[in-house]
């Protein structure tokens, strides 16, 4: 039914919408934290980087990528002298552009979470002997797990629905930078409808899937807020 | 010992200054005073929730200072708010767990506060399904479990129904006599069933530290309004009289004292008991009324008397050692030509039992 290479797709769009998670998930909870506490000057300004995935065309972000990875900028030298080997038209490149491009859709669930936190929960849990930290992540991150598992899952099907920003830095390598959607194109590109077909509706199955899951755990926890 | 001075200016200008020092070996002190007075705000001062200008000392520890600050998870307090604060992701075990986490050895275990409190069926419960009584024990328990050296609540009892308050009252007061106690209440009965000590805050000040039973007597004092209201008497339970549903108690201070019959349903649990008697339920004369359906009659000395706005008086009475304060009208005042020093008869138609 799929070919090789669409295995092939397959598996690298799934570890690379894994790992980005993965990433987002160490980098959002401490990001998200400070927007939702910080009185500082700069922090609309930060907050609008976050969310700048949003509003700009793709492409625009994988244009500045583009230049940034490559060798002649600061960012693509330090790669290349620490690795050997060039950051544009990389897995690794891929990677660190998916962070970037995910990155609101882990950080914002998030926030809004920590916003509405109430802060006796905190104080509680200093009282009990938690410290800082301690009391984040041994309390209260737990306490809001759902909102993380959110953040997870759409920061994940985000990823694998990623297409402009890898069309411009990726380069279109099988194994390394060929995702799904991009070897979609391709099908599409080359007139094989039947394969485009099977890869469209994989992931359509999938977006929809991760979806309903999302929305039905919201509804349990709103069912769970209106029952207490 | 506890010894704080205080200052804390909120963003409306609002500010407080409370400046005290206490001794606090074992015992319950609480914290009274009206509504809006500082009675939170003081007691999250010395827990170290809210920032102020200040010093704060508890038993030769410097909580803060000008140069220090111990952070609250390094105070060894216990709290409990008025609102039971448990974390609705966990059940009653696996909260009350997250306290035992944090102490090396405690003189309280999960096990025995579960029995003493009773919710030892509700250990697999989540939190979310019980009831604010309940939720209440389990947060006393959870303070407690921090093995504190100091256990401070705010007005824990105050939306809880009277069942889960005749559990509780006497729970705290037993546990204060291993740890010292600071305890917010608005509550007269609550103030006169817990207190060794109370702290009197008013208009953002602290205005006495002192007995309770001291403090009310004192018309100066901004507990006068309350005081007069009524006052509590120490008796010793003497007699039973199931036919009649009666208790008979005498006056504490005197071998001898004066006694009182109480309408009780039951034998009363413990020789030592506390009624309070309200001032407008007592009757002065003269002489001892005779031929009527008063039970209670009290040979008393007036001591003292202040004139009400609504021309009413309140006599301060001494009964045996002890004081009552009875109201009666400016006229029957003037009728009876009383005075200080004017021997009188004070008969109580009602009275409660605090505990």
């Amino acid at each position: 039914m799929l070919n090789a290479g669409d295995y092939q797709a397959i598996w690298l769009t799934l570890k690379l919408a894994g790992l980005t998670t993965l990433f987002l998930m160490l980098l959002a909870p401490p990001l998200a934290w400070w927007l939702s506490r910080s009185q500082a000057k700069v922090r609309p300004f930060i907050e609008a980087m976050v969310a700048l995935p949003l509003v700009l065309p793709p492409t625009v972000l994988g244009f500045y990528l583009l230049i940034a990875f490559s060798p002649d900028h600061f960012l693509g030298q330090w790669w290349l002298e620490l690795n050997g080997s060039a950051l544009a038209f990389s897995f690794e490149g891929l990677v660190i552009a998916s962070i970037i491009y995910s990155l609101p859709f882990a950080v914002q669930p998030l926030q809004s979470a920590f916003l509405h936190l109430d802060k006796s929960y905190l104080e509680v849990s200093a009282t009990l002997g938690y410290g800082r930290f301690e009391r984040l992540y041994r309390i209260i991150f737990p306490m809001l797990l759902p909102s993380f598992i959110i953040a997870a899952a759409l920061s994940f099907a985000h990823t694998i629905g990623e297409f402009g920003v890898v069309l411009m830095i990726g380069g279109n390598i099988p194994g390394e930078t060929q995702v799904l959607s991009i070897l979609l194109f391709d099908h599409v590109e080359s007139l094989q409808y039947m394969q485009a077909h099977k890869l469209s509706f994989i992931l359509l199955a999938f977006s929809m899937s991760v979806l309903v899951i999302i929305y039905g755990f919201l509804q349990k926890r709103q069912q769970r807020v209106l029952n207490a | 010992m506890l010894k704080f001075n205080i200052k804390k200016t909120f963003n409306d200008e609002k500010s407080f200054h409370f400046k005290g020092d206490l001794n606090l070996p074992s015992g319950v002190c609480t914290i009274f005073g009206d509504s809006g007075a500082g009675k939170t705000t003081l007691l999250r001062c010395l827990m170290g929730l809210e920032s102020f200008d200040g010093e704060v000392y508890f038993s030769h520890q410097e909580w803060c200072s000008s140069e220090k600050f111990v952070k609250i998870e390094k105070r060894e307090i216990g709290a409990v708010f008025q609102e039971p604060r448990l974390f609705p992701h966990l059940n009653v075990k696996q909260n009350l767990k997250l306290a035992v986490a944090k102490v090396g050895k405690s003189p309280f275990t999960i096990d025995s506060l579960a029995k003493q409190l009773g919710f030892e069926d509700l250990l697999k419960h989540r939190v979310t399904q019980l009831s604010g009584g309940q939720k209440q024990r389990i947060a006393i328990a959870r303070a407690l479990l921090t093995n504190p050296q100091l256990l401070m609540m705010d007005e824990p009892l105050s939306s809880l129904d009277e069942s889960s308050k005749k559990l509780l009252l006497p729970f705290i007061k037993r546990v204060s006599l291993q740890i010292p106690v600071i305890y917010i209440t608005h509550s007269i009965k609550e103030l006169f069933y817990l207190s060794d000590n109370m702290i009197l805050i008013n208009n953002g000040e602290v205005e006495a530290i002192g007995e309770p039973q001291n403090l009310f007597l004192n018309s100066k004092l901004s507990l006068a309004k309350f005081a007069h209201e009524g006052l509590v008497l120490n008796v010793l339970a003497k007699e039973f009289y199931e036919e009649d549903g009666l208790i008979e108690v005498m006056l504490k201070g005197k071998v001898e004292g004066q006694t009182l019959f109480i309408s009780a349903e039951d034998t009363p649990k413990a020789n030592k008991m506390q009624v309070r008697i309200n001032s407008r339920d007592v009757i002065i004369s003269l002489k001892p009324i005779v031929g009527s359906s008063l039970l209670n009659c009290l040979s008393a000395e007036v001591v003292s008397f202040s004139q009400k706005e609504n021309q009413s008086m309140i006599l301060t009475l001494k009964v045996d050692l002890q004081y009552i304060y009875a109201r009666i009208t400016l006229r029957s005042f003037n009728n009876l030509k009383l005075s200080v020093g004017s021997q009188v008869y004070a008969h109580v138609k009602t009275m409660s039992i605090l505990n």
